[in-house]
């Protein structure tokens, strides 16, 4: 029984190894989300100055590469006079945070949906269903916006929101994955063994729907970046002096006819993030399974 | 990257032969485009209470009386005189001589109309404010009306002056308010030729205007008002032609397109304050704002010149006392607090807070203000735990007691006098978190008395008192950026109303 | 099949009346409405009264009842803010967002089926490459920092098309080609799976061994059978493209339902969001009825399962 074939992830190490060292999308990708991930882990190490420290009598200084420039603030500083770089590289922290947390809590919700309905089918299905079919019913965007113009945007709040919204793409993935999977031999027999279902569930579907999971929670945590973008530019993301790109963005908006270095920066540093994730997310399917690439 | 090469040229060879020409917008076609910001509820004077609104309201109409801007002095305009009778009867002598742009004829009959369908209030006129003072009107002749007011009511004539505008009788009678919305008929020195709610108003120079009004008649031919809310896409209009006047432009937008030298750009202060306040009576529960020590250390924490001269710009400045100086009754004799960071620190030490205390702190406007303020609050060691909210959001919060410090700001409706103000937020109702009953009988005393000197002497003792205990505190006024071309002759006014029918082309 | 439409309908009135319901509550959590329509310099007088007009005192069940009773006779209530019927507001501003949709579904389609026929035809060749890149991109470029751009590009500097406003078509220019970028990559994408699939069965390879010319064969055969999925995502993807249209109105001031949406949730217009919500969701519902009753027309197998 413990040694049951495993079908979907039968690759041999090796090949996977070389076919990801080959896949440039994806080592592109990996490289700038590490590079991120390292900025967010190191960032009081890193930065120059305080992201918080304010001088009203410095501000909008333009970066390094303006005639106007200094090295003192190699991005320049905000409206406040804060350090831009250094608030870059704190944002990618909350950047990140609002990304990850958004998919983790979509993708509990909706593996969970999903897997209970793959796996029971039935009525169980049928409700799942029927609450993904009123999920994708609901216009997003709006819903987010309601609801964080009610109680007031925060860090918990954005990530909770969108966390709440985002969960569909997991349920239906992880739904039809399920699917395929319950009706495999390893499954059925483990079924006609005895085996309880918490443990058909925890040791043979979920290990097999994982790398799914894993290349939709890349692209959702994506999603949930550019949403939080989107928020801040209507005044409704995280709330200051917090650093998300998001934030940045939405507030060197004002002067982007002027200082165009104040949305570009952050601006190209979200198009990044997003982008290498994207890449990476689409770089394990094609990589996992080359004959899904779609 | 052929493809993307050629997905460029065919965009660039399509946008060739279709070059755009707007509708220009100018000078030459006598056309003055203006963007406002927000969608207006309604474009009927009495049922919209945005400061936009109030433009157009006196563009399309005229109240009794009109209050020269420079002067602050009240001029007959549809009336041609009035006279106080006793301190609760007011007598007016009308024109004769005025049409409203449908022809219909101007007369004691359309005063006594409007006068008593305001003063109705199941026809939910708004803001009440503006129409709760009177009993009812009289027609006393063809041309004469009586108005009978409640109580003595010392801003009668600032009210008559601006906000309450005369009706045609027949014709509202007829449409109501949703038919004025859609097309308004007034007597004013511009009549509306097209409405589509939300998103834009077209109007023409009225040329019967009458000729005694102290407005005087309008010069500029047409104008368009539109519905822009991303303040980028104003400016690349303003940029690109297609608008010629904007307003609210943010201060270092102003300064940088002042610079740029293709632009006329004016500033100008206005009667909005911004304003700390505080839970000193403990509505929120016990909390460290009780203290007025720690009301104090807040206080001397905050770097308001700094702030103003960096930020707020323009002709804004800090203010001591809650209300702005040009309000009747606000004197400036109180007690003063000067930015020092150290003094707030041993204030705070007194109070028992040596290490300082975290609060929450809310807001609705003017986020980069508010950062500024945490910065400061942080450096004594005041940590906040900060909410900005949309402004519906917020006053109710508020209101219902819970927030223990907020930063607001407050425009006394334009209205010169500290009982549009003070009275607001410290005579008792649901802004005011002091409860303090000395205030709150002092400002009783100014806000219903007629004797001036009786007014002035009680504000005097309750803004010393809000200033003393720190139940409030003040920040600085606020200013309006206006940019529009270089064609225009446009002065802004004080009262942060632009006048249109005054605006000529160079 | 009548069986099938059946239960399928049945589905969909109850998917509305649960979007109805959650929209419902979600909303009514909310602060004050009293305040929000009374506006900023109202007085506390004024707020009392509209409390009471409207009736925000009663429970929220009672308010739910009455409020979905109107609905099914299509009366959504009074706008708070302009004092208008919610049906004839939303009919005013629907047409704008609907044009904007339609050209920017085209748009997208247009950009999107040559890109994908052409990278399924050569996998791997510089033009897949470049539409990869390009579908990337839609996804990680946030689309008012895009919109600003095409505006300071085109408008400002250049002066080719207006800024904002919606008079011409003109005005509809850079709204479509922001809005259908977005929608975009999926379609592409879905083509290029779909395209490479068809071309990998046996009867193109017959087709191609009977000595057809190739475009007959891509276009005649091949395209005719990978469009029929993406037919169905388009119809999606309109559906949400008038609910997420919010960004682009508010920035080319283009006044419709998107727009019309926003400014309604900051000014607390209940009655509004509410309609408009209810309006983007039971077009989606109905747009997917269809398309769902048309792949069973199509597809036999999906009715009988």
């Amino acid at each position: 029984m413990t040694n049951l074939p495993q079908t979907t992830s039968t690759l041999p190490v090796s090949g996977l190894k070389s076919r990801v060292l080959r896949h440039k999308g994806m080592m592109i990708g990996s490289t700038i989300v590490v590079f991120v991930v390292l900025l967010a882990l190191l960032a009081p190490l890193i930065a120059p100055h305080d992201p918080y420290q304010q001088d009203l009598l410095n501000r909008l200084k333009p970066p390094v590469w303006d005639p106007r420039g200094s090295w003192e603030h190699i991005f320049g500083t905000d409206h406040l006079g804060r350090d831009y770089l250094s608030r870059l590289i704190y944002g990618s922290r909350i950047s990140l945070l609002i990304g990850i947390g958004a998919a983790l809590i979509s993708g509990v919700i909706g593996t969970f949906l999903g897997v209970m309905a793959g796996y029971f089918g039935g009525r169980v299905d049928m409700v799942v269903t029927f609450l993904i079919t009123v999920r994708l019913s609901m216009p997003v965007v709006l819903v987010a916006l309601a609801v964080v113009a009610i109680v007031g945007g925060s860090l918990q709040v954005v990530i909770g929101v969108l966390g709440l919204l985002l969960w569909d793409r997991f349920a239906v993935v992880m739904r039809s994955s399920t699917l395929q999977i319950r009706s495999m031999d390893y499954v059925t027999a483990a079924r006609a063994v005895g085996c309880s279902t918490t443990r058909i569930l925890m040791t043979e579907v979920m290990p097999n729907v994982v790398n799914n999971l894993i290349v939709i929670a890349t692209l959702e945590i994506a999603h949930a970046i550019i949403l939080e973008a989107a928020l801040s530019f209507l005044g409704l993301g995280v709330q200051p002096p917090l650093p998300s790109w998001g934030l940045m963005v939405s507030e060197g908006k004002d002067m982007m006819l002027f200082e165009p270095w104040l949305i570009t920066i952050p601006g190209v540093a979200l198009f990044a993030l997003v982008l290498s994730v994207n890449l990476l997310g689409d770089g394990m399917r094609d990589v996992t399974a080359p004959e899904n690439r779609n | 990257m052929k493809n993307k090469n050629f997905v460029l040229s065919l965009i660039g060879a399509l946008a060739a032969t279709m070059m755009y020409s707007p509708a220009y917008a100018d000078k030459s076609s006598d056309t003055l485009n203006i963007a406002i910001d927000r969608e207006l509820e309604s474009i009927d004077n009495y049922y919209n209470t945005a400061r936009e609104g109030i433009v157009i309201s006196r563009m399309i109409w005229d109240g009794l009386l009109y209050r020269d801007p420079a002067t602050n002095e009240y001029i007959p305009n549809l009336a041609t005189s009035y006279e106080w009778i006793d301190s609760k009867t007011l007598q007016f002598d009308l024109r004769s001589d005025v049409n409203f742009h449908n022809g219909e004829k101007f007369d004691a009959d359309d005063v006594v109309f409007t006068m008593n369908y305001l003063a109705d209030p199941a026809n939910g006129a708004k803001p009440a404010r503006n129409v709760n003072w009177w009993s009812n009107a009289e027609k006393l002749g063809d041309y004469k009306v009586q108005l009978n007011l409640k109580t003595e009511f010392p801003a009668a004539l600032e009210f008559l002056s601006g906000p309450v505008v005369m009706y045609p009788n027949e014709y509202y009678g007829e449409v109501g308010p949703e038919g004025m919305a859609l097309n308004p008929v007034g007597t004013g020195p511009y009549m509306v030729t097209s409405v589509e709610p939300g998103k834009r108003y077209k109007f023409s120079k009225y040329a019967g205007y009458h000729s005694g009004s102290p407005k005087g008649s309008a010069s500029i031919g047409k104008i368009v008002i539109r519905t822009i809310a991303e303040s980028n896409t104003q400016l690349a209009e303003l940029f690109s032609g297609g608008i010629d006047w904007i307003w609210k432009v943010k201060p270092d937008q102003a300064q940088r397109v002042e610079a740029q030298g293709n632009f006329t750009v004016k500033n100008s202060s206005t009667m909005r304050i911004g304003y700390l306040n505080f839970d000193a009576s403990g509505r929120h529960g016990e909390n460290p704002m009780n203290d007025v020590r720690v009301r104090k250390a807040i206080a001397h924490s905050i770097n308001r010149e700094g702030i103003v001269e960096a930020l707020v710009q323009g002709e804004s400045i800090v203010v001591n006392s809650l209300c702005f100086p040009t309000q009747f009754g606000c004197t400036q004799d109180v007690a003063k607090y000067d930015y020092n960071p150290e003094k707030a620190k041993e204030l705070l030490a007194e109070a028992g807070y040596p290490n300082g205390f975290e609060t929450p702190f809310l807001a609705y406007r003017n986020r980069d203000y508010a950062e500024a303020m945490i910065n400061n609050l942080n450096a004594v060691g005041i940590t906040v735990k900060f909410t900005y909210l949309k402004y519906a959001a917020f006053r109710d919060k508020v209101q219902d007691g819970g927030s223990p410090f907020n930063f607001g700001t407050w425009g006394s409706y334009s209205i010169n006098d500290v009982s549009a103000i003070t009275s607001h937020f410290q005579r008792g109702g649901k802004d005011d978190y002091s409860r303090d009953s000395e205030v709150m009988e002092n400002l009783k005393t100014g806000d219903t008395s007629v004797d001036l000197a009786v007014r002035k002497d009680a504000y005097k003792k309750a803004l010393s008192r809000i200033a003393e205990e720190v139940f409030m505190f003040p920040l600085w006024s606020y200013n309006t950026n206006y940019a529009f071309s270089k064609d225009l002759n446009f002065n802004p006014t004080p009262d942060e109303i632009p006048r249109f029918f005054t605006a000529t082309w160079k | 099949m009548i069986a099938y439409a059946f239960k399928r309908s049945i589905l969909a009135i109850l998917v509305a009346l649960t979007v109805s319901m959650i929209s419902f509550s979600l909303l009514y959590i909310s602060s004050d409405p009293a305040i929000a329509m009374a506006g900023e310099t109202a007085s506390d007088a004024d707020i009392e009264a509209i409390r009471q007009l409207y009736g925000f005192d009663r429970p929220i069940v009672v308010q739910y009842l009455d409020w979905l009773k109107k609905a099914i006779s299509g009366d959504l209530g009074k706008s708070y803010y302009f004092r208008t019927d919610v049906s004839h507001l939303i009919a005013e501003r629907l047409p704008t967002t609907m044009t904007l949709g339609l050209c920017a579904i085209i748009f997208a389609i247009g950009l999107a089926v040559p890109l994908g026929v052409a990278s399924a035809i050569r996998p791997n060749s510089i033009i897949d490459r470049v539409a990869l890149f390009l579908s990337v991109m839609g996804q990680a470029l946030p689309s008012f920092w895009f919109a600003l751009i095409l505006i300071v590009l085109f408008s400002v500097n250049l002066r080719w098309l207006p800024v904002s406003g919606s008079d011409t078509w003109l005005h509809f220019v850079m709204p479509t080609i922001v809005l259908g970028y977005y929608a975009a990559p999926a379609i592409m994408r879905l083509t290029r799976t779909g395209m490479l699939e068809v071309l990998s069965t046996d009867y193109i390879r017959t087709a191609r061994a009977k000595g057809l010319r190739p475009p007959v064969v891509l276009f005649k055969h091949a395209l005719r059978n990978a469009i029929i999925p993406v037919v169905s995502l388009a119809a999606v993807q309109f559906g949400f493209m008038l609910g997420g249209s919010i960004v682009v109105e508010t920035i080319f001031a283009l006044h419709g339902a998107g727009f019309l949406a926003w400014e309604s949730i900051t000014r607390n217009d209940l009655p509004t969001v509410q309609g408009l919500i209810l309006a983007f969701s039971l077009f989606y519902i109905i747009l997917t009825l269809i398309a769902d009753l048309i792949n069973a027309w199509l597809d036999p197998r999906i009715r009988i399962s």
